[in-house]
C-alpha cells in the first residue's frame, strides 16, 4: 500500500543498500539523512525529487522549497544533510518505479518535517523485507514513515 | 484486436495490450471465460464504445478481477464496467474524469481503487457501499471535501488524499479503526485555529424536534404529518458526550485541531448543537486562542492507536 524499503546488502555495517519500490501514487514525506550520504539510482520508471531548505530554528510558516526534478531511468542523485531535505515521489499514476539506493554510514532513523509548518520529528525506518526475506512489523502504534 | 481472439485462446487469463493505441476494446473479449487480469493502460480509449456492450453479463464479466485503464482518456467512469460484480482491482488514474458515479457501488466486491490524477471535485457517499475496499487513491484530484459516510468503509487500510483542495477532515475519519496509511500532503489544510465558521440559529420547527428528542416525548405516525415523522427520525446526536443534545439543520460547524500523532495536527470538523455545547476536546471555552494547543486528548489517543502512518507535509 506504500513504497516498500528491501534490504539488499549491510555491507558488514559501514553501508545500507537497498531497493525501494514504489506504487503508481506513492511519495516519501520530507526527510533528513541522519548525517550520512546518500546515493540513489533510479532502475525502472521515473521519480521526482524536490529539495527544501532545512526550516529555521523557530520555524512556524511553510517550507521552502529550493527545486526540483524528474530522475530518469539510469539517472543517479546525491544528497546529505548539507545539501538539504528531500521529498521522493513517483507521480506517474499508470507506472510503478525501483530505485537502488546507498546509505552510509547506514542509519535506522532520520527526521520528517510537515511541509505546511517546518515541524520536524524522528522517526524509525523499517524494512518491507531483507536480504529477500520478508520482514513482519510487530508494532501497530501510530508511525510515520519516509 | 483479432475477432477470433476467444476461440484461439479460449485459456486466456492475463491480457495486457497497454500502451498499443487502442481506441476500443471490442465484442471479441467477451467471450474470453477465464480471463481474469484486462491491462489497457496508456492507450486511447474513452469515447463512447471504449467497453464493449454487454460486459457484465458476459463470460467475461464474471471473470475478470483486475482491470487496468489508467492513462487513457476517459471522461467518466464507463457505465458498461459497473456491471462487473466480481471485479476485485480498478485503475482508471491519470485520465479526465471529473466525478465518481454514484453507482459505482456496484462494484460490490472492489477491494482497490485507483482514481489519481483525475480532476474530480466530490466523492459520492454511494462510494461508502463498498464493502470490500480496502485501498483507495484519490490523489491528484480536485477533491474539496470528504463525506462523513467514507468513514463506514471498515476494511480500508490505505487512503491517498493528497494533492486535492480539503481544507478539513470529517471527524468520522477517526472512526476508520482498520486505517493503516493516509495521505494528506498538499491539501490546504487549515493550519491556525479557525474559530465557529457557521451557526444558523435554530427555527421553530428544530426547536420543536430538539425538545422533543432530548425529553423524549413520546409520539406515534398518527400523530403527526408524514414530513414530520420523517423529520424527526434525521436527528443527529450531538458528539460531545456531556451534551445529551440533538440537531436537525441547524449546528455549529467547527473546525478542531486533533493531533495525530502526537506531532501532526489535522483539522478535524465537528458538529455541535449550539455554539454553547463545547466540543468533547475543548477544555478552553471558546474564546481561548490556545485552543490549538491543547487539543483532543481523548480523541488524539484513541486515533493515534488506530491509525497507523500519516504521510503528512
Amino acid at each position: 500500500f506504500r513504497y516498500t524499503r528491501n534490504l539488499v546488502d549491510s555491507g558488514n555495517g559501514k553501508f545500507n543498500l537497498m531497493i525501494l519500490c514504489w506504487g503508481e501514487g506513492h511519495g516519501s514525506s520530507i526527510h533528513d539523512h541522519t548525517d550520512s550520504h546518500c546515493f540513489m539510482k533510479i532502475l525502472q520508471g521515473n521519480l521526482k525529487e524536490t529539495l527544501f531548505e532545512w526550516p529555521e530554528k523557530k520555524g512556524n510558516g511553510e517550507m521552502t522549497k529550493k527545486s526540483e526534478r524528474v530522475l530518469r531511468e539510469n539517472q543517479c542523485a546525491y544528497i546529505n544533510d548539507s545539501i538539504g531535505l528531500h521529498r521522493v515521489e513517483n507521480i506517474s499514476h499508470t507506472e510503478s518505479a525501483v530505485s537502488l539506493h546507498l546509505y552510509s554510514p547506514p542509519f535506522d532513523s532520520c527526521n520528517t518535517f510537515d511541509q505546511r509548518t517546518g515541524h520536524k520529528h524522528k522517526v524509525k525506518m523499517t524494512f518491507y523485507s531483507q536480504f529477500g526475506e520478508r520482514t513482519l512489523c510487530v508494532s501497530t502504534r501510530l508511525r510515520t514513515h519516509l | 484486436l483479432p475477432a477470433g481472439l476467444s476461440q484461439w485462446f479460449p485459456a486466456l487469463e492475463v491480457l495486457d495490450v497497454s500502451g498499443t493505441g487502442l481506441a476500443e476494446l471490442g465484442a471479441e473479449l467477451l467471450a474470453l471465460p477465464r480471463l481474469h487480469t484486462l491491462l489497457a493502460k496508456n492507450n486511447r480509449l474513452g469515447g463512447p464504445g471504449s467497453l464493449p456492450k454487454g460486459l457484465g453479463e458476459a463470460p467475461l464479466g464474471r471473470s475478470l478481477r483486475v482491470l487496468n485503464l489508467s492513462g487513457n482518456r476517459f471522461a467518466e467512469v464507463p457505465p458498461a464496467l459497473l456491471g462487473l460484480r466480481g471485479l476485485q482491482s480498478l485503475s482508471l488514474g491519470g485520465n479526465r474524469l471529473h466525478g465518481i458515479p454514484p453507482d459505482i457501488q456496484e462494484l460490490r466486491s472492489l477491494e482497490f481503487l485507483y482514481l489519481g490524477g483525475n480532476f474530480i471535485t466530490s466523492i459520492p457517499p454511494e462510494l461508502a457501499n463498498l464493502p470490500s475496499l480496502s485501498y483507495l487513491v484519490l490523489c491528484d484530484n480536485k477533491i474539496q471535501s470528504i463525506p462523513p459516510q467514507l468513514a463506514q468503509l471498515h476494511s480500508l487500510r490505505s487512503l491517498s488524499l493528497h494533492n486535492n483542495l480539503l481544507t478539513y477532515l470529517p471527524r468520522e475519519i477517526l472512526n476508520l479503526v482498520h486505517l493503516e496509511e493516509l495521505s494528506l500532503r498538499g491539501n490546504p489544510l487549515v493550519v491556525r485555529f479557525v474559530r465557529d465558521l457557521t451557526y444558523n440559529p435554530p427555527s421553530l420547527q428544530e426547536l420543536a424536534g430538539r425538545t422533543i428528542k432530548t425529553r423524549n416525548v413520546p409520539y406515534a405516525p398518527s400523530d403527526l404529518p408524514e414530513n414530520l415523522v420523517r423529520y424527526l427520525s434525521l436527528a443527529s446526536n450531538c458528539p460531545n458526550p456531556k451534551c445529551g443534545g440533538v440537531y436537525f439543520d441547524s449546528c455549529v460547524r467547527q473546525i478542531k485541531f486533533v493531533d495525530f500523532c502526537g506531532k501532526y495536527r489535522l483539522p478535524l470538523m465537528h458538529y455541535l448543537c449550539s455554539p454553547e455545547c463545547s466540543s468533547p476536546c475543548s477544555s478552553a471555552s471558546q474564546s481561548s486562542t490556545s485552543q490549538s494547543e491543547s487539543d483532543s486528548e481523548d480523541e488524539a489517543s484513541v486515533a493515534a492507536r488506530r491509525m497507523q502512518k500519516v504521510l503528512l507535509g
